[in-house]
């Protein structure tokens, strides 16, 4: 069974396909990159897993269940138990660390009011926050604000996460830095991972599968070889 | 579905706030004894002169304070929103205090400035007094008060438009000619949707206007409704007499959609996140901010003031406070309330709008407009409709009515400035915490009011002002003994000393600058905290 399945997924936009007919399938613990250019709908399908949009038509499943099918959601994004890390990271201004934490996991149905604050503690020393847990995120810097957001998408010890070019606007040594802080947690949590990116480099280091796309569809699929063979960076 | 669910409750309380009293009104002008007739209809424009005088004098006040508020708004809105004016922000705060004082104050202020033995008066010959005070008496006058009154109107919204134009495409035409040019060819075309619109509000709201007409005796057609339900008591006539002015709202705002409306909306996207260029005045600015100055003294300071010199008498005061301090108590807390109703409806609303999260999202949109142009009278005609019966007596004998009547007529404020500020507040900022599993209105408390907070106590101190304020509507649903601060000063203007007048007026203008300041000050600790 797989963790995250698509099934003739289509999604369009005033009538343009941005995703056409994907079909796809992404299994428990494996690093998938969803590589391709600006506009190539590889956010939209991120958006479709994490149910933040809903597909035209096709189904999606999660663990065998589906959770969007027939043009409508049967699974809403806050029930699917999905950590997800957004582009411009979408941090909350008046929150402390803590308090970002402490929010996600109260709707977690599976973490004791009482166990919240060592949860909490766990994940900050995992990402390396401790010392900044009273911040806000505009006392953060870039780096700091990235590991915020992953423990955020952490923090309910979700069995799927998502990143949406959580990298994209970070300097080239803070970049490689968070890889690999990246690749370190996931060997720690085991979760599944899908990675949106438009960088060949950084496809390669993190996925043990890419998937490039092109115009809504997938053009290639395969080892992170074909990150630096076929696909084309932009 | 908590969305989806809690919307329409809002949108279902509006319609029975906002909605159903107009139909209501209409329905009780055709029908009488239970039979539908056009009798009312008949009787009351049995005489179509008398209808039609009051409607053209209706009509020029309107075009022609709307004509001038523009001429004189949009060279300040560009001048205080996009040129690098010494002190253009104190200006644009002092050029903007007409809008928070209710029109007929300003009547009353320039009554005192202009009158035959007003303060001007112990200036200038006689003769000439006379002359002014006799211009001030009439349509002239009606359109210099109403003028300063919502000219700010136009102002603000070119200056909230002209932020709204991307920089790259100003700056791509600085490539080409000087900012006159650029100012002419694409800044103002570009804007051009939002300054029509602020034409149509003062359009709309000087047609509405009661207060400044009757005081200057300028027999306009809104006077008539109130004549028919305060004076004959005659609900059916009432009814029939406000649903020429219903239909002429509905006819600007059908214009608005059909011509403006996807044209103001596309100006905002563009900006978020984007610095505007300002125009250097270079040599012209000190000579623009002395002809500002001036201007902002003669529309502003000078009426006040004459108000202020006009209350200095030794008891009058004293008397103020004697005849109106219940008055005063209850438009604070009518307004606290209103606000904080306001606040919240606007709010939902707003989101509603900026999300399009119903199919009807633009109905919403035109209904709160339409509520927030249509004159108060006949708001408050429609609540009668609807609530004044048995069933629902209890509700018609209260304070209810009042926050009933701000409701319908001012959501719209509120719900346009959630709309603008949620324009700012990043979606995935939501979508994270919904990622985290937190219900709809978890996510609206905790993450996206805090995230709009500058904008959302925006709302409520607009909304608080605009309650405070409140005339029209609330002269005519205000239970017996119960009745605001605006609606006693105008009872007594019948037979007040001017002197008392122009204390209570004072005392309102206070009361609404300190609220504006203490709030203001709440506002940029808010912002501060960020």
């Amino acid at each position: 069974m797989s963790a995250i399945e698509l099934r003739d997924v289509l999604k369009t936009y005033d009538g343009r396909r941005v995703v056409d007919a994907i079909s796809a399938s992404v299994e428990r613990s494996e690093r998938v990159v969803l590589l391709g250019p600006s506009g190539c709908g590889k956010t939209t399908v991120l958006r479709l897993v994490a149910g933040l949009e809903v597909p035209d038509s096709g189904a999606i499943s999660i663990n065998g269940n589906d959770v969007s099918a027939g043009g409508r959601n049967l699974v809403e994004p806050e029930r699917r138990h999905i950590g997800m890390v957004f582009q411009d990271l979408a941090l909350w201004p008046h929150m402390t660390v803590f308090q970002h934490l402490e929010f996600a996991l109260r709707y977690d149905k599976l973490t004791r009011p009482t166990d919240r604050p060592g949860r909490i503690m766990e994940v900050l020393e995992m990402v390396r926050l401790v010392d900044r847990a009273h911040a806000k995120p505009g006392e953060l810097s870039g780096g700091q604000q990235q590991r915020v957001a992953l423990a955020r998408a952490l923090v309910t010890n979700p069995a799927i996460v998502l990143m949406d070019e959580p990298l994209s606007s970070l300097d080239h040594e803070l970049n490689l830095h968070l890889r690999g802080e990246i690749l370190r947690l996931h060997a720690t949590l085991g979760f599944t991972l899908v990675y949106v990116t438009h960088s060949r480099e950084e496809a390669a280091d993190i996925g043990t599968r890419v998937i490039a796309m092109q115009d809504g569809r997938v053009k290639d699929a395969g080892t992170p070889t074909i990150a630096t063979t076929n696909a084309r960076d932009t | 579905m908590q969305r989806r669910l809690t919307l329409l409750l809002v949108v279902g309380a509006l319609v029975i706030i906002g909605l159903l009293p107009l139909v209501m009104m209409l329905g009780k002008s055709f029908f009488v004894d239970d039979t539908l007739t056009f009798a009312v209809y008949e009787k009351l424009f049995a005489d179509a002169r008398v209808q039609w005088e009051p409607m053209a004098h209706s009509l020029t006040l309107a075009s022609l304070t709307a004509g001038f508020a523009m001429v004189l708004g949009v060279p300040l809105g560009l001048l205080l929103g996009k040129t690098d004016l010494p002190f253009r922000r104190a200006l644009a705060v002092l050029l903007s205090v007409p809008l928070l004082i209710p029109p007929y104050i300003l009547a009353v202020s320039w009554f005192n400035f202009l009158a035959r033995d007003g303060l001007l008066a112990r200036f200038i010959p006689a003769r000439t007094a006379e002359l002014m005070s006799g211009w001030l008496f009439g349509l002239p006058g009606c359109v210099w008060v109403l003028v300063g009154a919502f000219m700010p109107v136009v102002m603000i919204l070119t200056m909230v438009y002209v932020h709204a134009v991307s920089p790259r495409l100003e700056e791509s035409g600085r490539l080409i000619t000087r900012w006159p040019g650029i100012l002419r060819h694409i800044t103002l075309p570009m804007i051009m949707p939002g300054i029509l619109f602020g034409g149509m509000l003062v359009f709309l709201l000087a047609l509405g206007e009661v207060g400044v007409p009757m005081f200057l005796r300028y027999p306009v057609y809104p006077v008539e409704t109130l004549t028919q339900f305060s004076a004959f008591y005659d609900f059916g006539a009432a009814a029939a007499a406000a649903t020429p002015m219903l239909g002429i709202t509905l006819a600007v705002l059908a214009l608005e959609r059909f011509c403006l409306r996807e044209k103001t909306y596309r100006l905002r996207p563009v900006t978020s996140g984007t610095r505007m260029l300002l125009v250097s005045l270079g040599r012209w600015g000190v000579p623009a901010f002395l002809a500002v100055s001036l201007l902002a003294a003669a529309v502003v300071a000078l009426p006040l003031l004459a108000l202020i010199v006009a209350s200095l008498s030794p008891f009058a005061y004293s008397e103020a406070w004697s005849k109106a301090a219940d008055s005063l108590g209850r438009s604070l807390i009518f307004a606290v309330f209103g606000a904080s109703l306001l606040m919240l409806f606007g709010f939902f609303c707003g989101y509603l709008i900026h999300h399009r999260v119903l199919r009807f999202w633009r109905a919403v949109d035109t209904l709160t407009l339409l509520l927030f142009t249509l004159p108060g009278t006949v708001i408050g005609v429609g609540l009668i409709a609807l609530w004044n019966r048995p069933v629902t007596g209890f509700v018609y004998a209260s304070a209810a009515m009042v926050i009933l009547a701000y409701l319908a007529q001012y959501t719209a404020l509120t719900s346009r400035i959630t709309l603008a500020t949620l324009g700012n507040v990043p979606h995935s900022l939501e979508e994270a915490a919904q990622m985290t599993g937190a219900p709809w209105l978890a996510r609206i408390f905790h993450v996206v009011v805090p995230a709009a907070l500058p904008g959302v106590i925006a709302a409520w101190l607009i909304g608080f002002i605009f309650c405070l304020r409140d005339l029209g509507a609330s002269m005519l649903v205000y239970p017996p003994g119960q009745d605001t601060l605006p609606v006693r000063i105008y009872t007594l203007m019948a037979n007040g000393a001017p002197s008392l007048i122009a204390a209570l007026c004072v005392i309102v203008v206070s009361v609404t600058l300190t609220s504006l300041a203490i709030l203001g000050s709440l506002l940029r600790t808010a912002l501060s905290h960020r």
